[in-house]
Order: C-alpha cells, then structure tokens, then sequence
C-alpha cells in the first residue's frame, strides 16, 4: 500500500475527511469539528458524533497547552532530511483537553520547553524540498511569551 | 478487529476487554519451531515459514499430514495452507484463520485454535509467522511504518507535522510517563539493559555477543528524543511457529505440554491514533490481562517469566504497569536493579532478549521462549518455572497469553 501521491508528504488539500481543516488554516483559522447536537468535540475528523449528531467545522480560539513533544533527530522519510533536528509536539486545546493536535512547535529553544505550558497557533506554509514548488498554510505553535 | 467470539464488551472508559470462553486447561503448545533470527537473510518470508512449520511439526513428534489447522496473521498472509500443501506436497483439508501468526496474535491463536479444537475442526493447529523485512527494508516495501501512513488522518493531520511513524508515536508516549510519573531515561535504559544481558546468554540471538550496560545507553543518541536507538526493537529476519492441540493428545507426543491456562484480549476505543488516545501513558493490557489472569487462576505474583511484545521501552514498561506487576507509574521505579534478571530478579522479563535484543519477529518467539522456559531448555533459564505470560500488543490492542508447566 505505497503512497503514491506526488506531494506526500504536504497534506492533501482535497482530501474530504481534512479539507475544511486546511481550508481554515489558508484563511488565518484554526478549525475544529464540533457536534451541532451535544457540543462535543470530534477528533480527529469524522462523519458523525459518537452521540449520533452531525459535526460542523468550528473556529476555536488558538489556545492550546504543550502536552508532549519530540526533538526528532533523525529523518524518517527523505522529505524530513533537511528539517532535523525539529520539534513535532501535541498541543492540547484550551477548549477541550482530549483534542490533541500533532504540529511543530516553532521559535523555541528545545531544551526550554516545558511541560503543559500555553502556547498559541501560529498559521506558517509548510514545504518540503523533496516537492519543489509547493507549500500548504498549517497551524503550527509557539510558546506564549510570559 | 478480531473475530475471536466478542460476544460481551466489557465497556471502560477508553477501551474494552472482549468476553472470551473459558478455555484453562483444554489445549497446550505441544511444539515449537524456529529459524536463526539474522539481519538480511535474502530469505522470502515463504521460505522463512515453511521451515519453521517444519521444525514445530518435528518438535511435537508429528508429520504433516496431522496438521489439520493452520492459523496465520492475515496482513502477512506468507505461509498459509496453500503454501503449507505446496511445501510439504500434502492436500488433505485444513482449518484455517486468518486472525493468529504474530503480534497480539501470537496470544490468541491458541484460543482460536481451542475453539476448533473443542468444536472438532482440527487436532493439531499449527500457529505460524515469518518476518523478512531485513531484507525487504532495501526495497523500501513492507515494515511497519507504511502501513500507518496509508490512513488518510495519518497522512494528513500527522505525517506532515513529522509526527511519524512509531519511534516519534513512543518518544512522546514516553516524555509524557516521564511527566506524569518522574520515570528516568535510567529507568528506560534498565529494561534496554536486561534484555541485552539475556540476549548475551542466548546464542540464537542477534545481538547475542554485543554486551550493553547503562552507560552504553545514556550515550547512545537519540532517534526522536527522549527516544534513543537503544529503547527501539531490531529489523530482523526470521520466523517461528507452535503446534497447539489437546491436552490429552499433547501428554501423548514428545515434549512436556505447555498447558494454556489463561488468554485476554482488549481494545484501545482510538486505535493507532495514539495522539487521541485519551490514556495517553497506558496501553490495553489494562482491559486484556485481567481476564487472562481470572481465566487461569493467578494473581501477578504467581508469575515466573514474563514475555511482552517490545517494540520500545515505554511498551515494556507500560504493559507491566498495566498487567499489575506494580502500581501503575512505578514501573520505571520497579524495573531498576535486577528485577528483570533471569536469575536473580523478582520478574525474569524477556528472558530470550526480546524484540530489543532477540529479534523483531514480533512476538512470536516470545510464545516460543515460555514455552522452553517451562520445559526447562531455554538459554537464560529461571529456576523452579511453572508459570510463563505472555503479552501481545498490536497498538490498537493488546492481548495476554498465560502458559503452565503441566502439573
């Protein structure tokens, strides 16, 4: 079951399951599926809550708190070569501390990260130089300066 | 998910155990097969398979014509009975599942092979699982990380954060036991250390003859840190496979039976979307290894040798944390020392090196190392062994396998 997408590894914009996540990232927005029934936060997208109810892309405030992290040292894929070492993280929603969203933690020293710490979304393009030419706008996230 | 009779979910919080007939006491492992576990063999995963059925088959006193069930794990579908027929030039009808070889598997075949066994399916049901991913890692095809990539979650919310694939999953899995929990990178190197000791006392395995104490691992460098190379399982060649049958039948063939007292299986509510699983530090034991343990009677104090599926440290420790072996949080703290230590420890761990230091045929030669630490023929022996679990782990779920000397 090899990739055979020639932008891998940049997100597939047209992808359903994650377009409007994307979508909202290309406008300055971080958006995040929410049950129109019960409230509930559904992550990592899907067609309905567990509740049954139908989830509706929803701008959340951007606010987030550094739950774990790595400082990958060596590159997995050849797309990754040219980025390590570099810190992918999950950061945990101000809204709902079970949403966990994987991103770069950028501006920081490594080794001044902290655990459970505020940070906020900071909306950069994404390239890889294995897909020359390309970029795609993601959330990523800084530390709040104290 | 496995079709292995969940007729009952237990439902907890963030993921469940399946209700699972009790089988204590009704089959055994009556033999065991393996290959030499190598870096690139330039093997085919076939070829790897059909010689470990072969010495299984041996070992139980058997022939192939009595093997009348084969299970094998259905992603890697590399020796199955078509393949069994055109090696061994036999036709006659067998039983097969799909839903045993490896990994998690390699602990619930024996209850699937029970179920058939008990319903007169088949008589001998031989379990099997090769890996050639040493010698395909060239080819850039297989192995573990492309088959998480392909999700489409994975491919667009994870990998292109570089939150990919399982060293990254577990070095941050294992910041957050650190955290939670004050577990030191000693504390991870421990578990490093112990299977590397075994695996220096056994000839068979890979890194058999590459000694590592702690201060080895605190040098190594890290993958994704706090991850080092150190905490992470081999890619290896190699294969092994177990003839299950009666109790009755086993006592009447060539070696001491292992008898199958106890098996447990549970599932993660999130699956291998680890970043989402809300018990982030914990691992599906926590559902699997109590119904095991209540099947066969025990309590983790009556275990004498302790085999769990180790792709990472944080797995080890995890798994034994959650099959009750301490408080769940102190494993870093009840690993130090010699705890784990095959003769001296209070729970001999992975007495055969493990995935770590053995070889990543995952976890199916952790079946295979209980079973000679019962018969008493294993490479780091544990005195006085009566009692040998296993714990599979297959990300999404984990599964628990609780073996007896025949009494």
């Amino acid at each position: 079951m090899a990739i055979t997408r020639e932008d891998f590894p940049l997100p597939d914009v047209n992808d359903p399951v994650t377009a409007p996540f994307f979508a909202g990232a290309a406008r300055g927005e971080l958006l995040i599926p929410r049950c129109a029934s019960c409230g509930e936060y559904v992550w990592y997208p899907a067609e309905a809550c567990s509740c049954g109810g139908t989830p509706e892309w929803t701008r959340v405030s951007g606010r987030a708190t550094l739950f774990s992290w790595a400082v990958v040292q060596r590159a997995f894929l050849p797309a990754f070569a040219d980025k390590v070492p570099f810190v992918t993280a999950l950061v945990a929603l101000d809204e709902d501390g079970s949403v966990r969203i994987p991103t770069y933690i950028v501006d920081a020293d490594p080794a001044s990260l902290v655990a459970d710490q505020p940070v906020e979304v900071e909306f950069r393009p994404l390239s890889f130089s294995t897909v020359p030419g390309k970029s795609v706008v993601v959330p990523m996230f800084k530390v709040v300066a104290a | 998910m496995g079709q292995i009779g969940a007729d009952t979910l237990l439902g907890v919080d963030w993921g469940y155990a399946s209700a699972l007939d009790d089988v204590c006491g009704q089959v055994a492992i009556a033999g065991v097969g393996e290959t030499a576990y190598t870096k690139a063999s330039g093997r085919t995963a076939r070829e790897i398979g059909a010689e470990a059925a072969e010495r299984a088959i041996a070992d139980a006193g058997l022939q192939p014509s009595d093997i009348d069930g084969i299970t094998w794990s259905g992603t890697f579908a590399d020796f199955d009975d078509a393949a069994f027929h055109e090696h061994f030039g036999t036709s006659h009808d067998i039983w097969t599942s799909p839903w045993g070889g490896g990994m998690a598997w390699a602990a619930t075949a024996p209850y699937l092979a029970a179920r058939a066994i008990n319903e007169r399916r088949a008589r001998h049901v031989l379990n099997v699982f090769p890996v050639a991913w040493a010698t395909q890692r060239g080819s850039m095809t297989g192995g573990p990380g492309e088959v998480h990539a392909a999700q489409s979650a994975k491919q667009n919310l994870e990998v292109p954060f570089g939150w990919f694939p399982q060293p990254v999953y577990f070095a941050t899995i294992m910041r957050r036991h650190m955290l939670e929990f004050g577990t030191t990178e000693e504390q991870f190197g421990a578990v490093a250390v112990a299977c590397r000791r075994h695996a220096n006392l056994n000839p068979d395995a890979v890194m058999h003859g590459r000694p590592m104490e702690i201060a080895d691992y605190v040098a190594a460098p890290y993958l994704a840190e706090p991850l080092r190379l150190l905490d992470s399982c081999l890619i290896s060649d190699g294969g092994a496979a177990y003839v299950t049958t009666s109790v009755e039948r086993a006592r009447d063939l060539k070696q001491p039976p292992a008898i199958v007292r106890g098996v447990g299986e549970g599932y993660s509510n999130t699956g291998t979307h680890w970043a989402q699983q809300r018990a982030f530090t914990s691992s599906p034991q926590v559902f699997s290894a109590p119904g095991a343990f209540a099947m066969a009677g025990i309590t983790p104090t009556d275990v004498d040798v302790l085999t769990v599926y180790d792709p990472f440290t944080i797995v080890s420790l995890m798994q034994i944390e959650d099959m009750g072996f301490c408080e769940k949080g102190e494993a870093g703290r009840f690993v130090e020392g010699d705890t784990l230590f095959h003769d001296s420890g209070k729970l001999p761990f992975n007495t055969h090196g493990g995935l770590l230091s053995h070889a990543y045929v995952l976890g199916i030669a952790h079946v295979v190392e209980c079973v000679k630490q019962l018969r008493g023929i294993a490479a780091a022996q544990v005195p006085s062994c009566e009692v040998a679990v296993y714990g599979g782990y297959t990300g999404h779920m984990a599964s628990t396998l609780v073996l007896s000397r025949d009494s």
